[in-house]
């Protein structure tokens, strides 16, 4: 039992989260980071935050795998699931085992479990008696994780609601609806710039994804700005990076 | 308000006189909220014009003042990277909006993007009403296909928004079906707008 390693690694997600709350951050990219740590600290396969819009539907912000995107998206779409459950009662869904035949959520469980999925958590993203969205974690294998796991993700949740709420918190006294919008706004600047580089880079749009933060990371550009001067055109498509060497994926 | 970096300009809907004032005066000076939200992206509120503390606009605050505006909000009408203007609500007393309030307020500024976008693709009446009422904004699915269309076409983002729901008007199918297949390139635009429904 190598707890040690665990818990570091798990410390230093925290600092490194926290630190990157300390200047001018783009919302987004904390929250992919965020998702990637959940994956590479907590015992779970893929990760993914949702959130809520100011008219209280729930929006994808983050997801560390496609495969988790789109179910996430389905989940949005078919109105049932432990994102929807966790966002909607304010309490954490653990260690829930997908088994075919699902009454609780039939739908959901089935797209998951041909999507490779066997257990989910879900996290509410809380402040201050209100629920803003929610830290999904799902895993390819069924088995539960332990309270540690659970304290450390419900800690990694909190950070990732506290890099909303304080996002240039300091400059104006923006309220919770602004920062949501803002954050659903960047994610929405993503996937248009997304678009276009998939386009003229001839790559998918998670190559696309890949190449936007590469590129955001090279050049010391925030995500989200950079997006944005992809989508309107101020930096040209053909002028982000590329892939050296090319990486074939999936 | 609509806003264009242009200085083209539009007036989607005004409720009275004093917002008619504040579009107006704002377009003459280059100055005020709706101008800094529309540049910014962010909400600007400024709930006490007589105090100095909010931000001020030396030019318009007294002729707002003149007119019996004590506060005014305004928010940015985006999608995406696409700024299209700002939503104004102004009061002739001072005081900020609700919580309750400004979030109604982003959620009509929504509604007002997606009302431009329906508008200049040639909606026919009563279709946008549907739509929103039938729930959701516009998926990730249909930014990625502006993306896409915009590089495929050499237009803006904006105008890429705008060809697929025409598109999807003109077919009578949803607009996340058009975009699906602009992302499997199943269905390719010509970039001659007169196979269009736009001219």
């Amino acid at each position: 039992m190598d707890f040690m390693p665990r818990e570091a690694s798990i410390i230093r997600t925290l600092v490194e989260l926290a630190d990157n709350l300390v200047e001018e951050y783009d919302v987004v990219e904390v929250l992919c980071n965020l998702s990637d740590r959940c994956v590479e600290t907590l015992n779970v396969d893929s990760a993914g935050v949702m959130l809520a819009s100011a008219s209280g539907d729930l929006q994808v912000v983050a997801s560390s795998s496609d495969a988790m995107r789109s179910l996430e998206l389905f989940e949005i779409q078919a109105n049932e699931g432990p994102c929807l459950d966790a966002f909607r009662s304010g309490e954490p869904i653990l260690n829930h085992e997908l088994l075919q035949n699902d009454l609780r959520w039939p739908r959901f469980t089935k797209r998951a479990l041909d999507d490779g999925f066997h257990s989910v958590h879900a996290l509410p993203m809380r402040l201050r008696g209100r629920t803003i969205g929610a830290l999904n974690l799902f895993r390819i294998s069924q088995g539960s994780l332990t309270a540690n796991d659970v304290l450390a993700a419900q800690g990694l949740a909190d950070v990732a609601t506290i890099a909303i709420i304080q996002h240039r918190a300091s400059l104006e006294a923006y309220e919770l609806n602004d920062q949501l919008n803002q954050a659903l706004n960047s994610r929405i600047i993503i996937e248009q710039a997304k678009g276009k580089i998939a386009e003229s880079a001839k790559v998918d749009l998670d190559q696309a994804f890949v190449l936007l933060r590469n590129h955001a990371r090279n050049h010391n550009l925030g995500l989200t700005d950079l997006c944005r001067y992809v989508a309107n055109g101020t930096i040209s498509s053909v002028s982000i990076d590329q892939f050296t060497p090319p990486t074939p994926r999936r | 308000m609509l806003l264009s970096d242009d200085h083209s300009k539009g007036s989607l809907c005004r409720t009275d006189d004093v917002a008619a004032f504040i579009e107006e005066t704002q377009y003459a000076l280059g100055e005020g909220p709706s101008i800094d939200a529309y540049l910014s992206g962010r909400s600007v509120l400024a709930q006490n014009l007589r105090s100095l503390s909010v931000p001020h606009w030396p030019v318009f605050t007294p002729l707002a003042l003149d007119k019996g505006i004590e506060a005014i909000f305004s928010f940015p009408v985006r999608i995406g990277a696409v700024r299209l203007g700002a939503l104004n609500v102004y009061r002739s007393e001072t005081g900020a909006l609700s919580t309750d309030q400004r979030s109604d307020a982003l959620v009509l500024s929504d509604v007002a993007a997606r009302t431009i976008v329906s508008l200049q693709a040639y909606a026919a009446p009563g279709t946008l009403s549907q739509e929103i009422e039938n729930g959701a904004n516009f998926h990730f699915v249909v930014h990625q296909a502006a993306g896409i269309l915009s590089e495929q076409l050499g237009i803006s983002v904006q105008d890429a928004l705008v060809r697929i729901r025409a598109r999807a008007f003109t077919d009578d199918r949803s607009i996340d079906d058009v975009a699906t297949d602009i992302v499997n390139h199943v269905l390719l635009f010509d970039n001659d707008l007169s196979n269009e429904d736009k001219d």
